[in-house]
């Protein structure tokens, strides 16, 4: 891009990708502290933190939002690590990465939508089991999911987490030429799970640690999946401070500020804690590594780790597929396995609802992630300008870390004080509101998932044709974003499918005025009608899918589909020419 | 005529070059030989423009009498060709030839003047081809001759034949000498293969 004026335009873009976190945390930091202007209060106190502190709900919520942000993390690394080391490499391996992506790109509450049609009491597994072993007739009195302890809502952050870091380390497993290292291991005569414990985890997870953090962030203050799959009364803390800033009482928005500030100190402890474990860990076993055992404990770790892993895969599997038997299902009795009846009547009544959601849907998330996309091309045509032009060009540019910021700090955290900002703003419940909202967690994704490719691309090409023929802008279109087509759709397919999944920014934006298949699912999971929800997770997973498929198809035939295109009209243009002639 | 005169080149203090000239008459090559490192690529950056910040070059460049070290890269009109030929992959042949043409071409000439290019390079089958198609000589020709159509008043030369399998070469280098006689302008051959600077059939200079 022949861009003029970087300077202006780098600092146009840092004010812009600052100034909502710092106006957000700010909004957040002062009703804390009782300072609220909107509401005619000026004079700071304490208050609100003596409120918090005296709230059973608190204590209960922060217990639970510890055991289920700190347990499902754990697990999920232990899971996809475990994975990792049984298959690296296996030819039936790559087949389940191949499903990597689509599980990727579900909206996690349609997953959690379809957890709650497979485990509850009136789910499937028991639903399979019954009458001919349980002996149950009717629906069993146990609580399955929306436990108090948080255990369903724990497997599935495990779902939707676990394939991520998979994701992850297996693109990092080419940095660490893990292959070499395996096979001299080998030689040696490590087990598979013994040199992978001592040798390339160790190496993979500095690599790994910031995805990690994210997946620590996001347990902790998840609020959609927790509504939907979590305990309730108490809930966690997230979803409690999310009831008391929704509360008609307006004071306790003070004491929601000063909750949401308690929580975001308690992610740093976490994360602080976490790398303390990690430090301390990995000194006691460091002598273990080179102890020269060929075989330890850990193999029965990790082989369980495998087992379990796969468990989980499977029934996100399960949980998707039963999406479309109830939204298709006309009569489904209790012990029966399938619907006796089927019906398309269900998703024929929900459609004009189902449309209209789905184009809120869809109109946000195109218009949030082709924004996103521009902006990620014009900041990381600024950093490639800033690493030619640089002495040292490994330097970090001021965008590589702010661009983590919106997805590490909890939307609970500051998505409420930018509210009163939208209010300032007269922006409240306007579409433009909401797809800025959602922009600001599109853009890092989009961002990240552009930077490699876009920073290796041999701007020799580019070079080239300005060489040729002098036209800086159109040859950047033409030539480079042309090539670069592959990883702009995969960047786009990934944009689009984290707006699907948004819940907490469309709601506080919209203020319920633009209701989208997220919003609609989530509220509607705990109500009961499962024909409907059904359809609308169904949707809410499928766009996505549909997208990253086409992401796939298009560009590597994009070029063959324009050439014959081409060979048509001009075949075409060529007949007309011989009959006007005639 | 290009003519460099007084040429010298640093890289971050470090003398590389010191004080070259010499003049390439049209349609005749000159080959620079010498060792990795001692700048010769960075001979053929100046000339089109494009040297890298931790260099410091100073002298000066004529083309026919025209000063070429002041103009900014995209008013100097210079072919470059390097070791890569650089076709963009997602256009077919035609295309890319058709890509280089100048814009007064006019446009009924176009189609024809980029059939004329292929035939010349005896491909007038690969025209709706796609440059991963070819074999790695077919894409040097093509990419000359890109070069070529776009009407340069001199042409740069960086190791061109290096990637390409020895029993290709002499055919490739025939080639390229026969084109830039043909077109009637200046080259400048930077290589490390003393056959491709007697393959030119002009002066060689060698750097030490």
């Amino acid at each position: 891009m022949p861009l003029k004026h970087i300077q202006w335009i780098t600092g146009f873009i840092t004010v812009l990708l600052a100034l909502p976190i710092v106006i957000g945390l700010v909004g957040t930091l002062l009703p804390a502290f009782h300072y609220f202007p909107p509401l005619g209060e000026y004079d700071f106190s304490l208050s609100p933190w003596r409120n918090v502190f005296s709230q059973g709900e608190f204590y209960a919520g922060l217990k639970l939002t510890l055991i289920t942000g700190i347990g499902a993390p754990v697990l999920a690394l232990w899971l996809a690590l475990s994975l990792l080391a049984w298959g690296y490499q296996r030819p039936f391996f790559k087949k389940i990465e191949a499903l990597l992506s689509p599980i990727l790109a579900i909206p996690h509450a349609a997953i959690a939508i379809g957890l709650l049609f497979l485990l509850s009491p009136s789910g499937w597994i028991v639903r399979l089991l019954s009458p001919w072993l349980t002996g149950f007739e009717r629906p069993p009195n146990w609580i399955t999911v929306q436990d108090p302890y948080g255990i369903s809502l724990i497997f599935a952050l495990i779902i939707k987490e676990m394939p991520y870091l998979l994701f992850v380390m297996l693109a990092a497993m080419k940095s660490i030429q893990a292959r070499e290292s395996m096979q001299a291991c080998q030689a040696l005569g490590y087990s598979r799970f013994t040199l992978w414990r001592k040798v390339l985890i160790p190496q993979l997870y500095p690599i790994i640690r910031l995805p990690i953090f994210i997946v620590v962030a996001f347990s902790l203050t998840v609020v959609d999946l927790a509504l939907v799959i979590g305990p309730n009364t108490p809930s966690t803390l997230a979803v409690t401070l999310f009831r008391w800033f929704n509360d008609p009482d307006l004071a306790m928005r003070y004491t929601a500020s000063a909750g949401a500030i308690f929580l975001m100190i308690t992610i740093f402890l976490v994360l602080g804690g976490w790398e303390l474990a990690h430090k301390v860990f990995s000194a006691m076993t460091r002598c273990e590594r080179s102890n020269g055992k060929r075989h330890g404990v850990s193999d029965i770790l990790l082989g369980t780790g495998v087992i379990l892993g796969a468990f989980t895969l499977l029934s996100a599997f399960i949980a998707l597929i039963l999406l479309p038997f109830w939204s298709l299902a006309k009569r489904w009795r209790f012990p029966d396995a399938l619907p006796s009846q089927w019906t398309w009547d269900n998703i024929e009544r929900a459609t004009p609802l189902l449309m209209e959601l789905s184009a809120n849907t869809l109109i946000i998330a195109l218009f949030s992630t082709l924004i996103a996309c521009a902006i990620s091309l014009l900041m990381l045509e600024i950093k490639r300008h800033s690493m030619t032009n640089s002495a040292n060009p490994s330097q970090q540019h001021a965008f590589d870390w702010l661009i983590y910021v919106p997805i590490l700090l909890p939307q609970i955290g500051f998505l409420f004080g930018l509210h009163v900002l939208l209010i300032y703003l007269n922006l409240n419940g306007d579409l433009c509101a909401i797809i800025a909202l959602h922009l600001m967690y599109v853009l890092p994704y989009v961002y990240l998932t552009l930077k490699g490719p876009y920073l290796a691309y041999d701007e020799n090409y580019l070079l080239q044709a300005n060489r040729l023929n002098n036209r800086p802008w159109r040859h950047y279109v033409s030539v480079k974003i042309a090539m670069l087509k592959p990883v702009l759709f995969t960047a786009f397919a990934m944009g689009f499918s984290v707006s699907i999944a948004q819940y907490l920014p469309t709601l506080i934006a919209g203020e319920g005025r633009y209701s989208t298949l997220t919003t609609e699912a989530v509220a509607q999971a705990a109500s009961g009608d499962r024909k409907q929800v059904g359809s609308m997770a169904l949707l809410q997973a499928f766009f996505p899918v549909m997208v990253f498929w086409l992401a796939q198809i298009i560009p590597s035939r994009w070029t063959a589909w324009r050439l014959t295109i081409k060979k048509w009209l001009k075949k075409a243009s060529t007949k007309k020419d011989k009959t006007c002639s005639a | 005529m290009l003519s460099v005169n007084a040429f010298s080149l640093s890289s971050n203090g470090k003398p590389l070059i010191q004080n070259l000239s010499f003049d390439i008459a049209d349609g005749h090559v000159l080959s620079i030989m010498g060792p990795s490192g001692i700048g010769k690529s960075s001979l053929l950056n100046f000339l089109s423009g494009t040297l890298a910040p931790s260099f410091t070059a100073s002298g000066e460049a004529f083309l026919n009498g025209d000063a070429l070290h002041t103009k900014p890269t995209e008013m100097r009109k210079v072919g470059l060709l390097q070791q890569m030929p650089l076709l963009f992959p997602h256009m077919s042949i035609i295309e890319n030839l058709l890509f280089a043409l100048p814009d007064k071409t006019r446009k009924p000439d176009r189609l024809p003047l980029a059939h004329d290019a292929l035939k010349r390079l005896g491909m007038t089958d690969k025209a709706n081809a796609l440059p991963k198609e070819l074999s790695g000589g077919q894409q040097a020709r093509v990419a000359l001759l890109r070069t070529l159509l776009s009407q340069p008043h001199y042409l740069l030369l960086d190791e061109p034949f290096s990637k390409l399998d020895p029993a290709l070469r002499r055919d490739v280098r025939a080639f390229v000498l026969a084109e830039i006689r043909q077109a009637n302008i200046p080259a400048l051959l930077v290589t490390h293969d003393s056959e491709d600077a007697k393959a030119m059939e002009g002066e060689c200079l060698e750097l030490e």
